[in-house]
């Protein structure tokens, strides 16, 4: 029977995975992250109604997991002593460093702004439905993605763009401007070759 | 903050000087392509065997 309760848990299971990185910051741990979340899901499937909104609860219930689990380990373990190699990138050009500076980056933000800038950014996901994954009200929602790209900006461009007399930050603006641009072009001769 | 917030990131257009309108589009467009540079990889992963037989499993139950 397509669109079951086990074919939307085998659909969502990528974004799972992306929120469950955001947050734990350590791919194996996002793996156990997920399988503990589909577990839960698995056994709660009789409280899910039919017919309402299956990603949020399912976001829900990791995001749950993750709370309980944090609160378990905070004892013996601190949850910001993670390596800056956790998002390490295969990325090939002159970005990697760009990159690796955004790994470190995300890896210093609060776990709450981390998972809302990833969910809106990467998976598309809109300030209400992400409001609805973690269960905050919209503004709290959009308040989290808000800051975490300010700091961000803050961390990787050198200060925030009101500073712009700020030499380093304009170089480093500058060096995105001229990364972008490379890159603009050549995914249009790629899409030329096409 | 008012109105700033309101749009994902790489939907900016905020009222304001042209060069800090472009440094914060050009960073936003950046910081779009490199999350997900970043996390596409383990969307993209194929689902581990363990996890697919905990769900079919589920399902025949």
């Amino acid at each position: 029977m397509p669109n079951s309760f086990h074919d939307q848990v085998i659909t969502i299971l990528p974004k799972l995975r992306v929120q469950a990185l955001a947050l734990t910051r350590n791919r194996a741990a996002a793996e156990d992250l997920v399988q503990d979340a589909v577990c839960n899901a698995l056994s709660a499937q009789a409280s899910f109604i039919p017919g309402t909104n299956f990603p949020a609860w399912m976001h829900r219930i990791l995001r749950n997991r993750f709370i309980s689990n944090l609160r378990k380990r905070r004892d013996t373990t601190d949850i910001d002593d993670v390596p800056a190699s956790t998002f390490a990138t295969e990325a090939p050009h002159e970005d990697r460093l760009a990159l690796k500076d955004l790994g470190k980056a995300m890896t210093r933000l609060p776990a709450d702004q981390r998972e809302a800038l990833v969910m809106v950014v990467v998976q598309g996901m809109s300030y209400e439905a992400l409001a609805e994954a973690t269960d905050c009200a919209v503004g709290t929602a959009k308040s989290r993605v808000f800051r975490a790209r300010r700091q961000l900006e803050a961390w990787l461009i050198g200060d925030t763009p009101e500073r712009s007399d700020d030499r380093a930050a304009a170089a480093r603006a500058s060096m995105l401007s001229r990364a972008l641009d490379a890159q603009i072009a050549d995914a249009r001769r790629g899409h030329r070759v096409a | 903050m008012t109105g700033a917030n309101d749009r994902p990131p790489g939907e900016r257009s905020q009222p304001g000087s042209t060069g800090r309108r472009k440094v914060d589009s050009a960073f936003d467009l950046w910081l779009q392509r490199g999350l997900h540079k970043i996390f596409d990889d383990v969307a993209n992963e194929p689902v581990p065997d363990e996890l697919r037989k905990l769900i079919e499993d589920d399902r025949e139950a």
